[in-house]
């Protein structure tokens, strides 16, 4: 088991390692120097190249790129081209937005979904060809478009819920609740929807397992079969696709974010993009693998010690 | 071998079907076919659309802004006074174009991936770790970051996106490609000394054709959802080119004052997307997967119905009923919707007996078997006929009624040891809470009779068994285990499923053995169902021989192996190598020409004269059971006491049988060359 | 013949006098990296001859390494030691050309129909790939397909039909058909009747037994159950655990067995009168075999020492080398 973890902890940090060197690499082929992003449109090309020597744009590119990771092995990522503020805290105040977002949206939709999925199956007929259609229907719907219809449903009709922004927990842990209300749901109704697939196509597989036959055999009662048994069965795909939904909604933030003016990493993603802020981008790329690094793993040391098969090796 | 005949009828049905084109069974759904229909309107519309679109995309129409549906304006305008449907479909060419490029590169990218790492190890090794790799990257923020650094090369991007998904594609097509690399024709390919690249071509890669084609569609939905994504949060196409997300995205906008903006575009997307589904989701359906061991809700509420109604119409005809003793009057067996798989099948089993089912596969002996527990798989019923225990009918007994008859009255083992044990819980578990809720023993007094039965089983170290899960204990003690949660409830009928098949000889004699002794201390009876003569002789004391769904022929196991009197006991006797010893090995075995014929081929007479060498014209009528000359037994053949005064036997047909009649042909034209033959 | 007397043939001798194949000391380790090298090797020095139009069936239980050996010999899987010969050519590292240029004389038979054929390609494709790969054209390929089919029973229309429209003892006499259709010499038949009924087992065994006779076939018979080695088999090879426990005549071995192994093998083996059965079963018990369930498979020594009634001290100490005990070659101390 140590040798398992020690094993996927150099994994995740391959990962982390060849994203860094992905993030860096693109962010060279980004148009325009730092020096060009830092001083916009009307500077002249001698301060630009000031700044930029300044930067350390001119060394060797392996220089540069080893400057960099040793800072950011130390959580120095730099400070913005833009406004010059530090990324590091930039990225560790917008953090906690997008974690509770993805958080609060993977756990609403594994409860959702494995509800659906399980009935589903369990109940057949009828019941389950109109979650298959509900649930067919949710997995088309893009998501900034039911968020949109939500807005319009939740906050203008009716105004239950704020339309936009975060409300920070420490300052107000009903509002924070509220305020990522709509945001959550709108990005929980896709992975509910896959999830409920996942867990319908696994419940029905574990119970065409043949040791379901030697429960019924032995007057195990239905409940159980179901519940503990075939569920048992089941769960591995069922965490597995969970675990897949996180990493999704992490990066599908960026649109929750957007509709919803929240200030989470994915709004971060979106502006530093749009204004060629080179170590914003690297930062903020390298922070969400970690985060999704660190949660894949931990969700696969739960599947493995799921997996009696697993553990024992 | 479990439901071995539905399976194979139901595995006919799909090979034919998977013999044809695959479009058949897209066409067959009708969310698949609205799909196709809906995508190709889609393509032929957008590619069409410089041709009848009403308005230009920039056409600026003042007097009508933000309007709703209006005869000019069939799906209203936007803030400037555009067209909506000019401008969904001007960009609905590229949004499904570039999309494509996402399934070629995701696709063929995923799919080489998988052949190539199908076919080496040592591949598979380093490809993995990379898509392991490529699957926890944050996707989106990725491809947000290329944009920063190539801009919104929309081509570009979608192709960067398909390299990043092709990780996800390969998982799916690893565990298939790696099957298909495993068929014996792979290695039949390979003594013939055909290259990997070949095999892969020729032999891998077709098999993967379905799941290419259902990957393909899903990930073209996704691709049209994250293109549309990324044009909504402002990556999309330069302006001012429209696309769908750039529209809903100023839709957004005027939720407030103009909310109908968000339908028209919305819903061509979604149904777009929808299409995409339901086409790969019609195409990838499982044609007739494997049968459910626990029917769903819906079903069992229907099996009640029809169970009461049975009870209802059939009154109990043993009397007095004889405690422990199972007797099984005309039952029969069918699929739903008609196919009989057994008929007027009648036994009885007197308690400390064993009966034997004997016959091929696809004779109904298992069907029999676990009728008698009301464990039919799903899509299978009794359809007739009373299987009386203790004074009551099991074949009318509900579901509910049947758990208080099962693993206390009458237990189940059945032939893949290891697949009958749940593989997430350990044995102790397992049979302690069998022994719990079937004896309503405390926790304590539950284990110790746990490693009571593990020892009366045979196994040595019972504690360690009990805390041992199943994978990690041998086949022949995985059935050791499986026997002792048979016996937790003290039951007094075992139905054994060929429980020694799959297990070596020394360990099935073993299991016999114990068997045996189990019947002796115990005085439960058994009904073994078995293919293998060996085995009947061993241990039975009855025998019903199966041909077909029927018992052919029935009587105490001395009678019928030295004796035997219809003709297919006589050709399976004399076709088994078992029943000759080296030095009087015959040249050439018996042998029954064709194969056991399908449920849907039984002809109404005779079902054996098709194959039986003794034929004639008497058998085209149906046969009934009759008295057979020794003994108590009873035998299925109008000619059998003139076989058993000629002494006929069996003979070994010396030639080949050149031409034989193909499997398609109705039972009863095989009936016609037979004679023709004999004339 | 014996197995004893490795290949000492002069490098002169013509490739008349060779065996059809001699496998020596063969020896198969799955996995890789230093676990799987100090495990108990699938095959464990096997050696054997087979002679031109002979028939060894090759006999153990699950785990004992005979399907292994096949496919050490087709080269389906790599021999980790040991040498595989085909008529007096070395063959245990043949690459992919080589095996196509030995492919035709050394083909194979597999135990299970269903999967032995392609099902998205129909009977004659199938049949006549071998001989599309040595260059045979396509109308020629198809009529000898046809012929094959023919000799095997079959309509010669069944070229144009696929896998699907056949049963199970159909579809192995295709694969029948389609080991035979390059003129082999030597036919690898592993399990090839083992999933098939009775009736149809007794099908394929008469044809393979038929072909044998006419076209002078060696085969290496690879099953589990003895009873039906011995039908088709001249000598018997015993393994247990990727060794060698006994081989000789087939007679000899499967009436008169010499090793524990075996006598508990035939013991074992049910036949279908009850009397004899009973006799068996009494012999079974008499034996003293213990059980295999409780056994760990420990390196060194004999293989079978744990539930041998006869083992001693010097099981455990010393592999018995193969001897001759009457008719056969047994590898036990105490035969």
């Amino acid at each position: 088991m140590a040798m398992f973890i020690t094993k996927r902890l150099l994994m995740a940090l391959a990962t982390v390692l060849v994203v860094a060197v992905l993030a860096f690499l693109l962010v060279h082929a980004m148009p325009g120097s730092p020096g060009a992003v830092s001083l916009g449109a009307g500077a002249s090309q001698d301060a630009i190249d000031q700044l930029n020597q300044t930067l350390g744009w001119n060394d060797p590119l392996l220089v540069q790129f080893f400057r960099w990771l040793g800072d950011a092995a130390q959580g120095n990522f730099g400070n913005s081209l833009i406004d010059g503020r530090s990324i590091t805290t930039d990225l560790a105040n917008r953090l906690p937005v997008t974690a509770s977002l993805a958080a609060g949206a993977t756990i609403l939709s594994a409860v959702f979904g494995i509800v659906l999925g399980v009935t589903a199956a369990v109940r057949g007929g009828l019941l389950d060809q109109l979650i298959g259609g509900f649930v067919g229907l949710l997995v088309a719907l893009p998501a900034f478009w039911i968020g949109v219809i939500f807005v319009y449903l939740f906050a203008v009709q009716s105004s239950v819920f704020p339309a936009t922004g975060y409300v920070p927990f420490d300052v107000s842990p009903q509002d924070w609740a509220m305020s990522l209300a709509l945001p959550v749901i709108t990005l929980a109704v896709g992975g509910a929807a896959f999830i409920a697939r996942q867990t319908r196509a696994s419940m029905l597989e574990a119970l065409q397992q043949e040791h379901i036959r030697t429960l019924r055999a032995t007057a195990t009662p239905t409940w159980k079969i179901l519940y503990v048994h075939a569920l048992r069965y089941a769960s591995l795909p069922i965490v597995a696709g969970i675990a897949l939904q996180f990493i999704g909604l992490f990066g599908g933030s960026v649109i929750a974010e957007q509709l919803f003016a929240m200030p989470g990493l994915g709004q971060a993603v979106q502006t530093s993009v749009s204004t060629h802020d080179a170590p914003a981008v690297q930062g903020v790329v390298v922070i969400a693998t970690v985060v999704v690094v660190a949660v894949n793993l931990v969700l696969e040391l739960a599947t493995k010690f799921l997996d009696p098969k697993l553990r024992a090796s | 071998m479990i439901p071995t005949l539905p399976a194979t009828t139901l595995s006919t049905q799909r090979k034919s079907a998977l013999t044809k084109l695959s479009g058949h069974r897209l066409l067959a759904s009708p969310a698949g076919l609205a799909g196709t229909v809906w995508l190709a309107a889609m393509i032929i519309a957008s590619l069409t659309a410089p041709w009848w679109m009403p308005f230009k995309t920039e056409d600026q129409d003042f007097t009508a802004v933000l309007s709703g549906p209006t005869a000019a304006h069939w799906l209203g305008t936007d803030e400037l006074g555009r067209d909506i449907l000019s401008r969904i479909f001007a960009s609905a060419a590229e949004t499904l174009g570039t999309s494509f490029i996402t399934v070629m590169v995701g696709v063929g990218l995923g799919t080489l991936m998988a052949l190539a790492a199908a076919n080496s190890q040592r591949a598979e090794g380093v490809i993995s770790r990379v898509t392991e790799i490529m699957m926890s990257l944050p996707g989106t923020v990725i491809i947000l970051a290329v944009i920063g650094a190539v801009g919104t090369n929309i081509p570009l991007i979608m192709g960067i996106l398909g390299v990043l998904i092709s990780a996800g594609i390969y998982r799916v097509m690893l565990g298939q490609a790696k099957s298909l690399q495993n068929q014996l024709y792979v290695d039949a390919a390979k003594v013939d000394g055909l290259n990997p690249l070949a095999i892969s071509v020729r032999h891998v890669l077709p098999g993967l054709s379905t799941t290419i084609v259902v990957q393909s569609a899903l990930i073209f939905a996704v691709g049209l959802l994250i293109q549309a994504g990324l044009a909504f949060i402002g990556f999309g196409p330069p302006l001012p080119q429209p696309s769908w997300g750039g529209m809903i995205q100023s839709a957004s906008q005027h939720v407030y004052d103009a909310p109908w903006l968000m339908v028209p575009t919305g819903v061509v997307l979604a149904l777009t997307v929808l299409s995409a589904n339901a086409i790969g989701n019609a195409l990838g359906k499982a044609p007739n997967a494997t049968a459910s061991h626990l029917p769903s809700a819906a079903i069992r509420r229907k099996r009640a119905t029809q169970a009461a109604a049975a009870a209802a119409a059939a009154p109990i005809v043993q009397n007095p009923p004889v405690a422990g003793q199972l007797s099984v009057r005309g039952l029969s067996v069918g699929v739903d919707g008609g196919t009989p798989l057994v008929t007027d099948v009648s036994f009885d089993v007197e308690p400390g007996t064993v009966l034997g089912l004997v016959g091929e596969s696809g004779c109904g002996k298992t069907m029999t078997a676990l009728s008698l527990m009301g464990l039919l798989p799903s899509g299978v019923a009794v359809t007739g006929g009373q299987i009386l225990w203790n004074g009551k009918n099991l074949a009318a007994a509900t579901d509910k009624d049947m758990e208080a008859v099962r693993g206390r009255d009458i237990a189940l083992i059945s032939q893949e040891p290891m697949r009958a044990l749940d593989p997430m819980f350990t044995v102790g578990y397992q049979l302690t809470s069998a022994i719990r809720r079937l004896r309503s023993f405390g926790r304590a007094a539950a284990r110790a009779e746990a490693l009571d039965l593990l020892e009366k089983v045979g196994i040595v170290d019972a504690p360690r068994i009990l805390k041992t899960y199943p994978h990690q204990i041998s086949g022949g003690m995985a059935q050791r285990v499986a026997i002792a949660l048979a016996l937790s409830g003290k039951p007094r009928l075992l139905v054994a499923d060929e429980p020694t098949t799959a297990l070596d000889v020394t360990v099935q004699a073993e299991i016999l053995s114990l068997l045996r002794s189990l019947v002796k201390d115990t005085g439960m009876s058994v009904v073994m169902v078995t293919h293998d003569l060996g085995v009947v002789a061993d241990i039975c004391d009855q025998v019903a021989v199966m041909y077909a769904g029927q018992v052919v022929e029935n009587g105490a196991t001395d009678s019928i192996l030295d004796d035997p009197r219809h003709p297919y006991t006589l050709a399976l006797l004399a076709a088994d190598p078992h029943a000759n010893s080296a030095h009087d090995m015959p040249e050439r075995l018996a042998t029954i020409k064709g194969q056991v014929p399908q449920p849907k081929d039984w002809p109404s007479g005779c079902r054996f004269a098709a194959r039986c060498q003794f034929a004639g014209s008497a058998c085209e009528v149906p046969v009934p059971l009759l008295p057979s000359g020794s003994g108590e037994g009873r035998v299925r053949c109008v000619k059998a006491d003139e076989l058993a005064m000629e002494g006929l036997a069996w003979v070994a047909t010396d030639v080949p049988v050149v031409n034989p009649v193909p499997a398609e042909v109705p039972a009863r034209h095989r009936l016609d060359i037979i004679e023709k033959d004999m004339a | 013949m014996s197995i004893e007397t490795p290949l000492r043939q002069d490098a002169g001798t013509t490739v008349q006098h060779q065996p059809m194949l001699q496998v020596q000391d063969l020896v198969v380790r799955y996995g890789r990296g230093r676990k799987a090298a100090t495990a108990q090797p699938a095959v464990d020095g096997v050696s054997f001859t087979i002679q031109r139009g002979e028939t060894v069936g090759l006999v153990g239980e699950s785990g004992s390494g005979k399907s292994t050996i096949g496919k050490a010999i087709l080269g389906l899987q790599k021999a980790s030691g040991g040498t595989v010969a085909f008529q007096g050519e070395d063959i245990t590292e043949a690459n992919p050309s080589k095996r196509r240029a030995i492919g035709s004389e050394l083909r194979a038979v597999f135990q299970d129909p269903n999967s032995s054929l392609n099902p998205r390609k129909t009977i004659g494709a199938s049949l006549a790939e071998s001989l599309r790969v040595r260059g045979v054209p396509a109308p020629e390929a198809r009529t000898k397909a046809e012929d094959m089919l023919e000799r095997v029973g079959l309509p010669r229309e069944a070229v144009d039909r696929y896998p699907s429209q056949f049963s199970g003892g159909q579809r192995q006499r295709i694969s029948v058909a389609r080991a035979l259709i390059c003129e082999p010499k030597l036919v690898v038949c592993d399990e090839a009747v083992s999933a098939l009924d009775l009736s149809t087992q007794a099908q394929v065994l008469n044809l393979l037994a038929d072909l044998r006779d006419e076209l002078g076939l060696s085969y290496l018979f690879i099953a589990h159950d003895i009873s039906v080695v011995q039908f088709l088999a001249q000598r018997v090879v015993v393994l247990y655990r990727g060794q060698v426990m006994e081989s000789g005549p087939a007679a000899a071995v499967t009436e008169n067995p010499k090793h524990p192994f075996t006598q508990a093998l035939v013991a074992a083996s049910p036949v279908p009168r009850p009397a004899e059965q009973a006799e068996r079963r009494a012999v079974r018990e008499s034996l003293g075999v213990r059980t295999a369930a409780a056994v760990a498979a420990t390196p060194g020594g004999c293989p079978f020492r744990q539930r041998c009634p006869l083992a001693t001290e010097l099981c455990a100490t010393e592999r018995p080398v193969l001897r001759r005990v009457g008719e056969a070659d047994v590898a036990c101390h105490y035969a």
